[in-house]
């Protein structure tokens, strides 16, 4: 009990100064780029815009405050749970994250879920038939694809599908025109398979190699070569003695690739013009919205810390080794 | 996706319409009068587009926040408006008069119109909107009002603490929101007199409204108007496979075929332009430490010669693939503009006669030199725009016949904003305000912010300009706002002082439906998109 707690409390102290760290980094690196929000905001109106107009638009947005005052107040209402408000959206940051967040989910956790299958599937079978035609053609196709950036990919897929082919929609979450209370399961599937599919490809190559290796390894072993001694088929000792094996780098892989995942929807939603947290995000860090930049920052660093958790606390689950050492 | 219905409007029903329109703009507020008219006007075939223009408002639509400042605030109305040949004509106002001293500017309201939840819009909900849009910090300046004050139902009064002919602009600009619906949540729902009703909003995604049957200037042809939110692949893209029937695209992807769509190109005052610094270099720096002034560019002749031997028919037709149109000042096309800056240019020989006889010697390298100082300065330019990168090129190329030698120079804003005092900078502007010209040019306003970079000053046109501001008519404004620009002696015009070199109007370019008729556009301002929608009550399916 008390190895659990401690092991609880490292992680969130852990976690406490890491999200201290990133956004201390974040604001120190957005007070210093040269964006000027306040000129962001004005834009094309900077001629007809008053000096005293621009002060009254600072003085509003509190950014009249040194720069060490406005991170401390900041802290401070975030210490009372509150994120602050968005400079361009207008609304609190939580209200902002929330909604963008809702569709970034969907689209991320299905990607997710294709990756982490698909990949793991085809490492299985390559290792599988190691050396044949088809173990070259998946690593053939492994190879080309961790080589390939996820936005061209996404425009090539745009081009096929939606443009040529007309199959699938151009983008967007949902049909143009339609309202949301009108919108149907089947529509919404549409808009998120070509996003889904270019999202998903980052992690394909990466778990298949992975697992095609350590799978290799496994059938090399003596335990291996044992069972196939006792007369044991090939796809026998992938199912009795490989799974459990494999699965412990596919795993890592997969909950590791949570922050590779954040960042690839952030291009995925700009391809695909879909509503999400990652196109919000953008838009913040262009426009210099410090408090929907940290509210993003702080939400992805729990994002991927929560994965790299996820990922600790399952290996005990799966590999009683680790359970068995268990140091806090 | 579905298919949108695109049935013909024959002739007949446009008159039908108009019938419509003025049965519809003289009944009363939805609620208490829905007799006939909307009753017929069911009968009226209606349909639907969807467009890609790009600029989503993330703010939302609150006209007091800065909504709706370029073209149609879509679903509030203003009190005055712009018609296509920017003409200024009534919306909400009947009328408006300014007293003799210029402060106190009276504006009578139509009587029956309605927000789009029935409420009849007043007076008060006019004060009530300035007088909040003042409050408000926001893009919206209003630093001359003092305030505004609703007399009675259909008077609102305006004090300004001084006389600013200029503040037609506002009544030009701001919609008015209703008081009784206005709160924190108003930009994501907004309630207005405009011709669309707000139906939903899926931010990062689209804008869906419907046309409002009781709109007072006639209800909208088009049923239901999707304003999609892509980027400009992703437009053109959907444009290809179909699913737009307005797309905003950049010049530079104006020259594709996409069937079943015309290319539209719309002129507009979104301008480039090289301002010289008119200052000579003597070593002074602003408090930022930007040192200030040029003995090159210092030189009028050497502004004029520049003006003069710029092609810029040639910039049209080699940088803008002939989607813009030579530009000879800040407002061409405007109802300020004054029509003698025009002249003739491209002409490197009256160029060279007018530096030969300024002085400025051709040297051995081919450059110009006069009393040691050597005719080279730098051209500064936002490093991430192609397109002035490209004008910045051409130029240099063009004044290098005259013995003139601009080195293009690609930079960040920032450090433009330290070199814009001492050095050449290509700029863009234009704006349906004049107070544009007069914040470029005024003496008084030189290096604040990014005003009169250039430190130009000439008293008589300072004057000119000043006397417009406190003009009490708006002829008179526009007769002062010329006389600035060439009075028959002196202006801000190219072959006068020539504090700038104007190169071009942009086109902003459209592919639009075939079959959808989206009128006569008036000539638009820098920004791109939005402005199309200032007349669409008047799109509609041929």
């Amino acid at each position: 009990m008390t190895a659990v707690l401690t092991y609880l409390a490292g992680k969130a102290f852990r976690l406490a100064t890491l999200l201290a760290a990133v956004c201390a980094l974040s604001f120190w690196l957005m007070h210093i780029s040269p964006i000027d929000p306040v000129q962001a905001y004005v834009g094309a109106e900077m001629m007809l815009v008053s000096p005293e107009q621009r002060a009254e638009i600072a003085e509003r947005w509190g950014l009249d405050e040194p720069p060490i005052e406005r991170f401390a107040l900041w802290a401070a209402s975030l210490a009372q749970g509150d994120l602050g408000t968005s400079l361009i959206y207008r609304q609190p940051v939580s209200t902002v994250i929330a909604e963008r967040f809702a569709a970034s989910l969907v689209l991320m956790g299905t990607a997710w879920t294709l990756s982490g299958v698909f990949g793991f599937a085809l490492g299985v079978i390559a290792a599988r038939y190691r050396g044949t035609l088809t173990d070259r053609a998946i690593r053939w196709y492994c190879l080309t694809l961790a080589s390939t950036p996820a936005f061209w990919l996404g425009l090539l897929l745009l081009m096929v599908f939606a443009v040529w082919l007309g199959l699938l929609p151009m983008g967007l979450a949902s049909p143009a025109g339609v309202r949301s209370d009108d919108v149907t399961w089947l529509d919404r599937l549409r808009h998120l398979v070509l996003p889904a599919l270019t999202l998903s490809v980052i992690g394909v190559a990466n778990i298949a190699l992975h697992t095609r290796q350590k799978l290799i390894d496994v059938l090399a072993s003596d335990y291996a070569v044992f069972a196939r001694a006792r007369g044991e088929s090939e796809t026998g000792i992938i199912i009795r003695h490989g799974m459990r094996n494999v699965a412990l780098p596919a795993l890592t892989v997969q909950f590791a690739s949570f922050s590779e995942l954040f960042g690839g929807a952030v291009l995925a939603e700009q391809v695909f013009s879909y509503p999400g947290l990652g196109q919000a995000t953008v838009q913040a860090g262009l426009q210099g919205d410090v408090p929907l930049l940290l509210g993003a920052v702080i939400f992805s660093t729990l994002f991927v810390f929560a994965g790299n958790l996820i990922a600790d606390v399952l290996y005990r689950a799966v590999d009683p080794r680790t359970r068995a050492e268990a140091p806090a | 996706m579905p298919r949108r219905l695109r049935p013909n409007i024959p002739a007949a029903t446009a008159a039908v319409c108009l019938a419509l329109a003025l049965a519809v703009s003289s009944a009363g507020c939805a609620g208490t009068d829905t007799g006939g008219a909307s009753t017929a006007s069911d009968e009226r075939p209606r349909d639907e587009i969807v467009v890609s223009l790009g600029g989503e408002p993330e703010e939302g639509f609150d006209p007091i926040t800065g909504w709706g400042r370029y073209g149609s605030p879509l679903f509030q109305s203003t009190l005055l408006a712009r018609d296509n040949d920017l003409e200024i004509v009534n919306d909400l106002a009947t009328g408006y008069e300014v007293s003799d001293d210029g402060l106190t500017w009276t504006v009578t309201i139509r009587h029956g119109v309605c927000f789009h939840d029935g409420e009849p819009l007043t007076a008060h909900d006019v004060a009530f909107t300035f007088n909040t849009a003042k409050e408000s910090g926001s893009i919206v300046d209003l630093g001359a009002m003092e305030s505004a004050r609703a007399i009675d139902d259909a008077t609102v009064v305006f004090t300004l603490s001084e006389p600013r002919s200029t503040f037609v602009v506002q009544l030009i600009s701001l919609g008015i929101v209703p008081r009784h619906a206005y709160g924190p949540e108003y930009a994501r729902s907004p309630v207005g007199s405009g011709p669309y009703r707000f139906v939903e909003w899926n931010p990062g995604q689209q804008l869906i409204v419907e046309a409002y049957e009781e709109y007072h200037g006639g209800a909208a042809e088009i049923e239901r108007v999707t304003f999609v939110f892509m980027g400009e692949d992703a437009t053109l893209a959907a444009a290809r496979a179909g699913g737009l029937d307005v797309a905003a695209v950049p010049a530079s992807l104006a020259s594709q075929v996409i069937p079943g769509m015309r290319l539209v190109a719309v002129a507009s005052v979104d301008n480039r332009g090289i301002m010289f610094p008119t200052l000579p270099d003597e070593g002074e720096t602003t408090s930022d430490g930007a040192p200030i002034g040029n003995d090159v560019t210092y030189d009028v002749a050497i502004r004029r010669a520049i003006n003069l031997a710029v092609d810029r028919d040639a910039l049209v037709e080699g940088v803008l693939e002939g989607f813009g149109s030579p530009a000879f000042s800040v407002s061409d096309g405007l109802p300020w503009s004054n029509p003698d800056v025009v002249f003739d240019d491209g002409d490197a020989a009256a160029a060279r006669a007018l530096l030969d006889e300024a002085g400025w010697t051709e040297s051995a390298g081919g450059i110009r030199e006069k009393d040691g100082v050597s005719a080279r300065f730098d051209l500064v330019y936002p490093a991430d725009d192609l397109v002035r990168q490209s004008l910045a090129l051409a130029v240099a190329d063009q004044v290098r016949q005259i013995g003139v030698e601009m080195t293009p120079v690609g930079a960040s804003w920032d450090e433009i904003r330290m070199a814009m005092h001492s050095d050449a900078v290509l700029f863009g502007w234009g704006s349906h305000d004049p107070t544009e010209m007069y914040n470029l040019h005024h003496g008084a306003l030189a290096g604040r912010e990014w005003w009169n970079p250039g430190f130009y000053r000439n008293p008589v046109i300072d004057a000119y300009m000043d006397q417009a501001l406190a003009a009490t008519s708006e002829e008179a404004a526009l007769e002062l706002w010329r006389k600035a620009q060439w009075d028959g002696v002196t202006g801000i015009s190219g072959t006068a002082d020539a504090p700038w070199c104007w190169l071009v109007n942009l086109d902003h370019c459209f592919f639009v439906a075939d079959g959808l008729d989206i009128g006569p556009s008036r000539v638009q301002p820098h920004g791109h998109g939005w402005p199309i929608t200032a007349d669409i009550t008047d799109w509609r399916w041929e």
